[in-house]
């Protein structure tokens, strides 16, 4: 198997070009996806049999969490290839990773509390699932901190890379919080298969993942090219591309 | 449309989601866009300095 694909991945100049013309393509199907899902859930979706209009939450807050955890775990895996492999756009990848997996770990945060409210009388308790969300969003600040705090981008690469990876722990915490301890939280919902839901609340939900993992693709590629433009500014292809 | 607003008495929890949701989507991107404008304003700086 040849991975001459892989080795392009790690050339600066060619993972910009590359950011830069995907970037529409990935922004134009997340907002198509995002409007026909917001449609859909809002209008579409029938209301559930006992928490009536206020389950609609679910097409906000599943994709918040799914992609809080998703951002989290590409950026523990992105910088984990930077450490074993030392490439330089492995490391620009996390630290992209970083403000958009936070953003969204307080958006899961947010909806959550707003939909506990109605559901369990209380806008926050010290559950499980919650607790270890709030841990997330604590390992993203650490990250970002560890980053800005040290001065050598080489160092703080490293380091913030090992927090990263010592921070992976957390995500099967989060997922099987539910299972595992007694929690508040409801237990993972099966959307495929035998579904605990009817597939006219389903299809939405799904398109909502979809819409959102295109999302982050977007932001994650405007991010990337301002991360590799920062890192390799004395480069002479920036000469090029900036022309 | 009120019925639709009301969300069967939960619009109170159920739009202040959706509209901080759909809020940090628009912060997360707007402030990704405004990260690239920086980043190339200081590269083309750099540039030009060195010329």
């Amino acid at each position: 198997m040849s991975w001459a694909w892989f080795h392009r991945f790690a050339s600066p100049p060619w993972v910009y070009g590359f950011a830069a013309r995907w970037t529409p393509w990935f922004g134009g199907a997340a907002l198509l996806a995002m409007l026909w899902a917001l449609y859909a859930g809002l209008v579409l979706a029938p209301p559930d049999y006992q928490q009536k209009d206020a389950f609609r939450i679910v097409y906000i807050h599943a994709p918040s969490a799914t992609l809080s955890m998703a951002v989290y775990t590409t950026m523990a895996i992105a910088a984990a290839v930077g450490l074993i492999w030392r490439m330089k756009v492995a490391h620009a990848v996390a630290a992209a990773c970083a403000p958009i997996g936070a953003w969204f770990t307080v958006a899961t945060l947010g909806t959550g509390m707003l939909w506990g409210k109605p559901m369990w009388g209380a806008y926050w308790v010290w559950d499980p699932r919650l607790t270890s969300e709030l841990v997330l969003l604590f390992l993203y600040f650490g990250y970002m901190g560890l980053r800005a705090g040290i001065e050598d981008p080489v160092k703080a690469d490293k380091a913030s890379a090992l927090l990263a990876i010592v921070g992976i722990v957390n995500i099967p915490i989060i997922h099987y919080s539910v299972t595992w301890w007694n929690s508040l939280h409801q237990a993972p919902t099966r959307l495929l298969g035998k579904a605990d839901m009817v597939w006219p609340m389903v299809w939405p939900l799904l398109l909502m993942f979809l819409a959102f993992f295109l999302f982050f693709g977007t932001v994650l590629l405007i991010r990337l090219r301002a991360e590799l433009l920062r890192r390799e500014r004395n480069a002479s292809w920036i000469r090029e591309v900036l022309a | 449309m009120s019925e639709f607003l009301s969300m069967s008495g939960y619009g109170k929890y159920l739009w202040p989601a959706f509209g901080l949701g759909f809020g940090i989507v628009v912060v997360i991107y707007v402030s990704a866009l405004s990260s690239l404008s920086r980043a190339r304003q200081d590269a083309k700086r750099r540039l030009e300095m060195q010329s």
